[in-house]
């Protein structure tokens, strides 16, 4: 079980806290009905799948209930950085 | 519709009894759990922590996990205010702020002894036993939801929701019985 | 055969006897025995039978790594448990054990016809042979097989044990009590961190067990080690799993060391340990030598050997050969001739042992066979001799023993190492991997580390031999009865990787997870491949280190603590009522109330009928409840749901539709405004949390702007639903505040008053076509409210109902169940919702996938209803459906049925279905054939009762 630092708590906390929720920074256009059938295949349905530097999404669902960024290593499964939703990537 | 044919899945061992939250505390070797009287709870939720103090006339904790009159801060915008029976908040009509009643959602034990944190942690991935008294947060107890606040070195208070408590409860007394 | 105790020695207590039993016959052991060693002393050496040539086992070695003796301990009925390892079994008094994988009895085995057919049994033999036809493997090879190739049988009553677990916080956890892993505790704990040190034995002390030399500084460290306040001793105790970041899975044994009726207490504890730094310190294991007869009952490492002789005083055998590649063997000889020990010989490989070892040996009269090897041994149910021969000589000699013990050199136990994903470096001193590198704080010490000094020795493959290796009976694998032969046909027949190899072979995939194959296996695939054991690889480790029960995992989720069971508060009345209940998602919900000898159809016909004439009461406190708070409540609603939200006026209620960003539907619920900035929301029972996490995230991470938040209240309301003509007469004199009038409270509305003197939310809904209320009370409140509508209902003739008289009501109207007649494909549009799309609002979670060409065009599956040609066959849910009875099978099917009941109340059976364009085939037949004969039916629309909704208005 990992331990997953919540940038919100500022703790390090047990992973079966937490949700998983896919991949970071792939933002809702601010207008869809403007999107290509292509452009927003790539919007719903196109992820990158690294092997190594993962930017994801987390869920603290059973702690302070926030969602929050992390980059994560997916050989090691380490996590490098976890930072609060709505900043830049790192 | 199920015909004749479907097998039945067998039934978990749960006899009526196991669905009750017993009425009774227990005592076991250095352990005591108590339910806590009906009470009220408010969820308090605001990105202005100001606002909401003034909304509701009492004072907020400051950092996530703390404890100040009953009122824990659970997350970033959001406290939970544990208050006597039948005491009400302002809603805040038209505010930026959320006040919702759920005075009933949950229930409340208390476990106390010298082996509360030891119970506990039979079903808390946190570490309980490091706990700071007067912190409070919330977690899991293995796959319930509950709220944790350690009231004393040998005191806590767990709040689920209520038809989980049953579970909870047993799952505890189990604990204790180890 | 007389008994192998030796007249003194050992940490056995000779004054206390301890009386047992093994395949019914009655021994006597010492207390401190184990299994394996009080078997040994009463002179038993035959332990069992191997997995697939049945040939004759005993004790290969005296841990954990034992493939062999693999036996089955009965504590009583339900607590039978098999694949046990002698050694690991502690006795103790009226302990019943049996061997396995033998018929009718272990000396007799029919079984072990397989061991002269074993030229026949090649690796790959099941795949090879047992390949057509397909169906043929359930009926009959694998049942064959399993009945002829087999560990212990499964125990079949219910296990009355109960278990225990437990999450753990330290500083330093420390894996292994040898000295190696005490000494690393004794110095954390210096510190006043948090130590927990475990270890898997009886007693701790590892290596030092079978060393009296160390038992002096063990006794005190073990004082030492209690005696500290911030060090927790875990005997009995293995660390199975070493996962991420320090998180190790142990299991305690409780009570698997006393009599059962002393057993008091859970039998097992699970110890979810989180470390803040892992200390291994898990020792070695010696590797057996590869040659011809090395698996006869009285061959084992001389570790065995020792163990047997120093901590249990019991002499592995009357006339005892060594045969080393390795140092350690001699020591052994020298320890165990010390011991009292007749040893006939120490025969080596090497021609260049030490000196001192040589002296050594002189000085206690063991005869000495340097630059040999054992090439074969007599005796098939137990050793009678060994023959040698010097290398690339076939001049041979036998040598009369019982017991012949090998010392291959050591394999250092990386398990955990390389769980926690920690590198290996490949030793040649060693012959063996150890740990290299490693990313978590971690590290490894002792015999585990490669830092321990057994002495030195050469490895080798296969012990040479003038035999050629395809007639040699020498195994690798013990446990799985793989042979060297085996490894060299699988690298000659192409296959190259280790990872294949062990899979092709099965080398190294027993329970025992190849402890004492692996190295072998490893060595004798570079050997034939010509490359170096580096090239060849490593197969992967994975938990649990030994095999463990259900039970130690499962902790205290078991019987009524299995899972949590939710009920409400409503839940007692309908058991005090005699009502039927299922589960829905973790909910028990009461299904149909059934009166005398009813049967549940009788009781749904009879509920359902008593709402449509009359009234009824159904508890829908389960459903979802979120309330939605702030100034932009009623904007996010917009976004979220497919219809708008913003014209809602409090007091109405409005049907929401939810779909997730690719256009399918994922829940649905009616909604309330109560306030400008307030609403209540409702979902399905089992969609509750999913659709309050969705929510979350979309305000969270997509419109953090906007001031709303969300709080569940799902289990803040018990919600009794009154529905049926004559819901408003039931509930008027028990309602304060709220004027019930159809004008002033129409459907779709909510009121807020007082029921039975206790605040209500109440809404005027439906979901059976009637006019209804679901009446929202504190949950604290709902039973009493519940029973006050129940009695105040009697007056004109309400009935409670259930989920099943629910289904059967909302078909009749067509209204969906999300999950039932959805299945994560579905559109609005598919579903017969386009009317809950709002064609003019700009956008919504999922509405540019609707615009999507997949979506748009022809063939999709639409949701439509079902009549059957003959209205008293009811489909069966699931059925598929296919335009053209007659085609051949494969046939092409159009759909499937989602829902499907008698309707008492329309006197005939209806359904919905998924139908490819089913709404372009209204009127059209379709056919549903079935075991029994192929069903017709015509395609209608989804509403059976009361098309214009006339009587929600009631």
């Amino acid at each position: 079980m990992l331990l997953i630092h919540c940038p919100y708590c500022a703790e390090a906390r047990p992973e079966v806290e937490f949700a998983y929720g896919g991949q970071a920074h792939i933002a809702r256009p601010l207008d869809p009905s403007a999107l290509s059938d292509a452009d927003w295949e790539q919007y719903l349905y196109i992820r990158n799948n690294p092997r190594g530097r993962h930017h994801e999404r987390w869920r603290h669902a059973h702690g302070c209930g926030r969602f929050f960024n992390a980059v994560r290593d997916t050989v090691t499964d380490k996590f490098e950085v976890t930072y609060p939703a709505g900043e830049a990537a790192r | 519709m199920p015909d004749a044919a479907t097998p039945d899945i067998a039934p978990l061992a749960v006899t009526a009894a196991d669905l009750h939250l017993p009425t009774q505390p227990f005592s076991a070797a250095g352990l005591h759990l108590e339910l806590v009287p009906a009470q009220a709870r408010y969820s308090l939720r605001a990105r202005d922590a100001g606002l909401l103090a003034a909304t509701i006339g009492r004072a907020l904790p400051d950092r996530i996990g703390d404890t100040l009159d009953g009122v824990i801060k659970l997350g970033p915008d959001e406290w939970l205010a544990l208050l006597p029976a039948g005491a009400t908040l302002p809603l805040g009509e038209g505010l930026p702020v959320s006040v919702v009643d759920v005075s009933a959602r949950a229930v409340g034990f208390t476990i106390t002894g010298p082996g509360a944190a030891a119970l506990i942690a039979t079903g808390c991935p946190l570490d309980v036993e490091r706990m700071a008294p007067g912190r409070a947060t919330r977690t899991l107890f293995e796959t319930v939801e509950i709220v944790l606040w350690r009231q004393s070195e040998t005191a806590f208070r767990v709040d689920c929701w209520r038809s989980f408590a049953p579970w909870l409860w047993a799952a505890l007394v189990a604990g204790a019985q180890g | 055969m007389s008994g192998y105790r030796l007249p003194t020695g050992g940490r056995v207590d000779r004054a206390k006897s301890v009386s047992f039993s093994f395949d019914g016959q009655s021994y006597t052991g010492l207390a401190g025995d184990n299994l394996a060693s009080a078997l040994v002393a009463n002179g038993v050496t035959l332990f069992g039978r191997s997995f697939k040539y049945h040939r004759p086992r005993g004790i290969l070695g005296m841990g954990s790594e034992e493939p062999n003796a693999l036996v089955t301990v009965d504590r009583g009925p339900g607590r039978t448990t098999p694949n046990l390892r002698a050694p690991s079994v502690p006795l103790h008094s009226g302990l019943v054990a049996s061997s396995q994988n033998r018929f009718p009895s272990l000396k007799f085995d029919l079984g072990a016809v397989n061991d002269k057919l074993g030229a026949f049994f090649p690796a790959g033999f099941y795949n090879k042979t047992f390949m057509w036809p397909r169906s043929a493997w359930e009926k009959l090879y694998e049942p064959a097989i399993r009945q002829m190739a087999g560990l212990g049988d499964s125990p079949t009553s219910r296990d009355p044990d109960h278990y225990a677990s437990t999450y753990a916080h330290c500083e330093v956890l420390v894996v292994g009590a040898g000295p190696a892993g005490i000494e690393a505790a004794l110095a954390a704990a210096q510190s006043g961190d948090r130590v927990i040190l475990v270890d898997e034995q009886e007693e701790i002390g590892g290596g030092a067990l079978a060393d009296p030399a160390q038992w002096a500084w063990l006794t005190d460290a073990r004082a030492q080690l209690l005696a500290l306040s911030n060090v927790q001793l875990l005997e009995r105790t293995t660390a199975i799993a070493h996962l991420h970041q320090n998180f190790v899975v142990a299991v305690q044994r409780l009570t698997d060391h006393v009599a059962p009726a002393q057993a008091q207490g859970a039998r097992e504890k699970l110890w979810r340990i989180r470390a803040a730094r892992v200390v291994l310190a898990q020792g070695a294991i010696e590797r057996p030598l590869v040659f011809d007869g090395n698996d006869v009952p009285g061959v084992m490492l001389a570790s065995a050997g020792r163990s047997l002789a120093l901590r249990f005083g019991v002499a592995p055998g009357h006339a005892v050969a060594v045969m080393a590649t390795h140092d350690s063997g001699w020591h052994d000889a020298l320890a165990l001739a010390k011991a009292g020990v007749h040893i006939v010989a120490i025969i080596d490989v090497r021609d260049d042992v030490s000196s001192d070892l040589l002296d050594a040996a002189g000085a206690a009269g063991i005869a000495v066979h340097l630059n040999h090897a054992v090439i074969g041994v007599g005796g098939r149910h137990a050793v009678k001799s060994v023959t040698i021969a010097a290398a690339g000589s076939s001049a041979a000699r036998t040598l009369s023993c019982d017991c012949l013990l090998m010392a291959g050199g050591w394999t250092p136990t990386v398990h955990l190492w390389s769980h926690a994903k920690g590198s290996l470096r490949w030793d040649a001193d060693w012959a063996a991997y150890l740990p290299d590198s490693i990313d978590d704080n971690v590290i490894a010490v002792g015999g585990g580390a490669g830092a321990w000094n057994y002495g030195s020795g050469v490895a080798v493959s296969n012990l040479p031999s003038p035999k050629p290796v395809h007639q040699q009976k020498a195994f690798v694998d013990f446990q799985n009865d793989v042979k060297a032969r085996d490894i060299r046909l699988a690298v000659q027949e192409g296959f190259r990787s280790i990872e294949h190899i062990k899979r092709y072979t099965t080398n190294g995939m027993a329970t025992d997870q190849g402890k004492t194959s692996n190295i072998n296996g490893l060595q004798i695939a570079s050997e034939v491949l010509s490359k170096p054991v580096t090239a060849v690889g490593l197969t992967t480790f994975r938990p649990p280190y030994t095999p463990q029960t259900f039970g130690a995992l499962m902790g205290h989720h078991k019987d009524a603590l299995f899972q949590p069971l939710r009920r409400t508060v409503i839940d007692d009345w309908a058991v005090a009522n005699g009502a039927v209940f299922e589960n829905v998602a973790q909910w028990r919900r009461a299904r149909y109330f059934p009166q005398g000898s009813e049967t549940m159809d009788q009781a749904v016909a009879r509920e359902c009928l008593a709402v449509r004439e009359r009234v009824g009461m159904f508890d829908a406190s389960t459903l979802g409840k979120i309330e939605v708070v702030g100034p932009d409540a009623a904007e996010f609603l917009n976004r979220m749901y497919t219809n708008p939200w913003k014209s809602l006026e409090p007091g109405r209620c409005r049907y929401g539709l939810l779909l997730r960003e690719d256009g399918f539907i994922v829940d649905d619920g009616v909604s309330a405004r109560l306030a400008p900035d307030r609403f209540h929301l409702t979902t399905t029972t089992g969609g509750a949390a999913r659709v309050l996490g969705m929510m979350e995230d979309y305000l969270q991470t997509e419109w953090s702007d906007l001031d709303v938040w969300l709080t569940s209240t799902t289990e803040q309301y018990a919600v009794i639903a009154v529905q049926g003509p004559l819901a408003r007469a039931v509930i008027a004199p028990l309602v304060a505040g709220i004027d019930l009038s159809h004008e002033a409270f129409p459907h779709m509305a909510v009121r807020e008053g007082t029921i039975c003197g206790v605040p209500t939310r109440l809404f005027r809904v439906s979901f059976t076509g009637e006019l209804g209320f679901e009446v929202n009370v504190a949950a604290e409140h709902g039973l009493a409210v519940w029973q006050a509508i129940h009695e105040a209902g009697q007056a004109h003739g309400i009935v409670p109902y259930g989920t099943e008289t629910m289904h059967v009501l909302r078909a009749e109207k067509g209204y969906i169940i999300v999950g039932q007649d959805t299945d994560g494909t579905l559109t609005p549009d598919d579903a017969g919702l386009g009317w809950a799309v709002g064609k003019k609002k700009p956008d919504f979670v999922g509405k540019r996938s609707l615009a999507r060409p997949d979506i748009v065009g022809a063939g999709r599956k639409q949701l439509v209803g079902l009549l059957t040609k003959d209205p008293q066959v009811v489909l069966e849910e699931g059925a598929q459906i296919v335009a053209d009875p007659a085609q051949p099978v494969p046939m092409t099917m159009l759909g499937h049925v989602t829902s499907s009941y008698h309707s008492a109340t329309l006197g005939r059976s209806i359904a919905l279905a998924m139908l490819v364009d089913g709404r372009a085939k209204l009127g059209e037949t379709i056919y549903v054939p079935m075991p029994g004969g192929t069903i017709a039916a015509e395609v209608t629309g989804m509403v059976f009762l009361d098309p214009k909704g006339s009587r929600l208005d009631a």
